[in-house]
């Protein structure tokens, strides 16, 4: 906590006295009756010497409380607050961001995820089946999946050209060379295993079509929520994903949104009839949605 | 909701506590000053300045004109809350730190306890401050030493009728002293072993709640002491106290301060949780802190609650209609 910050007027006059910084305007309260608004202009110089203006709205209620509340209201400040002004001062009360309470609808769900599944699931994985547990306790050990998965990885080690260990696997050929490298023991990065190939470029198109499903719409008005969103395109087909850019501070929506179908051919659809579709007195925007690697 | 947020205190809160109409709220801090705020708009009245080091405990009296703080140096200290000055330095015969300390209803008496530190027995004792000024020389009314095997006392609570004095121990004890014979009058085992952080009563004190660094809470009647509920967390309670109008209790905690740096403020050690009274569940959950909870304190007229954490400041949530809409299926 720092010190409680001087007077504004006081500061301003100290620095006067060295000639270093001109005076400011003097703070202006505005009050608006009807709505019993109160709003407070100042202005101060920042940690950089900069002239800044600041404004506070305050709401101004009015209470009905007991004697012995209202004989408290108007106690002098003492203490490190006594040259604080009436109000709650800057540097000592904030407003915090906005907090939800969170309901727990179903505890097991909640706790269990979180706590102890995600730690198991981290370390504990078959390689055959994917399950939580050790590959030798795999129940489907003796399965057809186990023994093609060992045979493709045995298939794959011998074909010369696929494998990035060839050239270890030439060394074993050498009488002498070092260890046993293409053996059964020897490491497979994960990518390559299963078959070798497909692992990569299957996951990278995967990605890719991903992408090409999704779509951009702009110009949205800023009252626009989820669920018009929803409306607007559900008739082009079934959708995967839905994201509506808001602002942080006050929810409302920044005019653009993406949205991923499940089919491209529904995509294209809702392209060609939105584009330049008249939505809440906007002319809206669409197109396919631009990845951020391009 | 958005919370107000009373940066007041330079190290962790040690205690909060609103006063009776709920309009002010004091905080209490490892650091010199105590602070009294105005709950409404988290108005900061003024500071309690010229004592030195940790304040471990605060209390307000019924009327809310005198405050009652407990210092680290030994020293008790009754405050004059319209101009925040010293009212009596009250001595305490004691070199250890005062732990805690509590009006009792009438604010006629007080009671503290020390620690059993420095070559000292922890005892309770208890004044008379109704002429309490800063030539206060008197020996306290009662003095009763607490037994080894409960250790010190680690919070305080005046039962009915100003009769006697309930106290939560460090080896999780709950002892009840009568007055008037100036002795221990019962003896109970309530958190194995573990200590007891804090003790709140309801709105009515029929019941308290204890908080204990074994992870849980617990409620007892509070004429014969008898254990009601338990709330089990999975971490210690710093701090546990009841709604006045609806069947919830919020715990709040967190784990050793030694183990905070390394946890981050989204594994919800440090949420504030709400459980149900009858039901011992937990409902719901309060984000804010970045340390654990050391204090709570329910407003009386139970729309909003406070609490203090170990990362200094003091957070005023007003609650949402969400929270009263709430309702607990069984």
């Amino acid at each position: 906590m720092p010190e409680a910050r001087m007077n504004w007027s006081e500061e301003v006059e100290r620095e006067n006295e060295y000639g270093e910084l001109p005076s400011l305007p003097p703070p202006v309260e505005e009050f608006d009756k009807e709505k019993g608004l109160k709003i407070v202009t100042e202005y101060r110089y920042d940690s950089n010497d900069k002239k800044t203006k600041v404004v506070r709205t305050l709401k101004v209620e009015k209470k009905l409380v007991s004697k012995g509340i209202a004989s408290r209201k108007h106690l002098a400040k003492y203490g490190k607050s006594a040259n604080d002004k009436p109000g709650p001062q800057s540097n000592t009360t904030i407003i915090g961001e906005e907090v939800h309470i969170q309901f727990i609808s179903n505890k097991e769900e909640v706790e269990k995820p979180e706590e102890e599944n995600l730690e198991k699931l981290k370390f504990i994985s078959c390689r055959m089946c994917k399950g939580t547990h050790f590959t030798n306790n795999c129940p489907f050990k003796d399965s057809a999946m186990f023994l093609q998965a060992e045979a493709g990885k045995k298939a794959f080690n011998t074909v010369p050209g696929t494998n990035i260990l060839a050239p270890s696997s030439a060394d074993d050929k050498k009488p002498g060379g070092p260890g046993t490298p293409g053996g059964p023991s020897s490491y497979v990065p994960p990518a390559l295993r299963d078959g070798g190939k497909r692992g990569v470029e299957g996951g990278y198109n995967a990605r890719r079509n991903d992408d090409t499903t999704a779509i951009r719409i702009s110009n949205l008005s800023v009252n626009t929520s989820e669920n018009d969103l929803e409306d607007l395109v559900k008739q082009f087909g079934p959708t995967s994903k839905m994201y509506l850019s808001r602002d942080k501070t006050n929810g409302l929506c920044k005019g653009f949104a993406y949205i991923h179908f499940k089919n491209k051919a529904d995509a294209a659809k809702a392209i060609q009839y939105l584009n330049g579709y008249g939505y809440d007195h906007l002319i809206l925007s669409v197109d396919w949605s631009k990845s951020t690697n391009q | 909701m958005k919370p107000l947020i009373l940066q007041g205190h330079e190290r962790s809160i040690t205690q909060i506590k609103y006063n009776r109409e709920g309009d002010i709220l004091i905080s209490c801090a490892k650091d010199a000053d105590a602070n009294v705020w105005y709950s409404v708009n988290g108005e900061r009245l003024g500071t309690l300045s010229g004592s030195k080091g940790t304040i471990w405990t605060i209390d307000i009296d019924w009327m809310t004109t005198r405050i009652l703080t407990g210092h680290a140096d030994g020293k008790l200290k009754m405050w004059d809350i319209t101009n925040g000055t010293t009212l009596s330095d009250i001595p305490t015969f004691s070199n250890s730190a005062v732990r805690t300390c509590g009006f009792s209803y009438s604010a006629n008496l007080a009671a503290y306890s020390n620690d059993d530190t420095m070559g000292m027995k922890c005892c309770l004792s208890v004044l008379d401050v109704r002429n309490a000024d800063s030539t206060t020389s008197a020996e306290p009314v009662v003095k009763m030493q607490v037994t080894e095997q409960s250790g010190k006392i680690t919070s305080l609570l005046w039962g009915n009728l100003d009769q006697y004095i309930i106290t939560g121990h460090v080896r999780g004890d709950i002892c009840t002293w009568d007055l008037r014979m100036g002795r221990e009058l019962e003896n109970i085992s309530a958190h194995a072993k573990e200590p007891i952080n804090d003790m709140q009563f309801s709105k009515d004190a029929t019941m308290f709640i204890t908080a204990s660094k074994d992870n849980t809470a617990k409620l007892f009647t509070t004429h014969d002491r008898q254990l009601l509920k338990t709330y089990t967390t999975e971490r210690p309670v710093n701090s546990a106290a009841l709604s006045p109008i609806l069947p919830h209790v919020v715990l709040g905690g967190g784990q050793e301060a030694r183990e905070v740096t390394t946890t981050s403020t989204k594994v919800g050690k440090f949420d504030a949780r709400l459980y149900h009274l009858i039901f011992e569940e937990e409902f719901a959950r309060i984000k804010g802190h970045f340390g654990p909870i050391n204090s709570l304190a329910f407003h009386p007229d139970g729309r909003s609650y406070a609490s203090g954490g170990e990362d200094g400041f003091v957070r005023l949530h007003n609650f949402d209609q969400a929270y009263f809409d709430y309702t607990f299926d069984v």
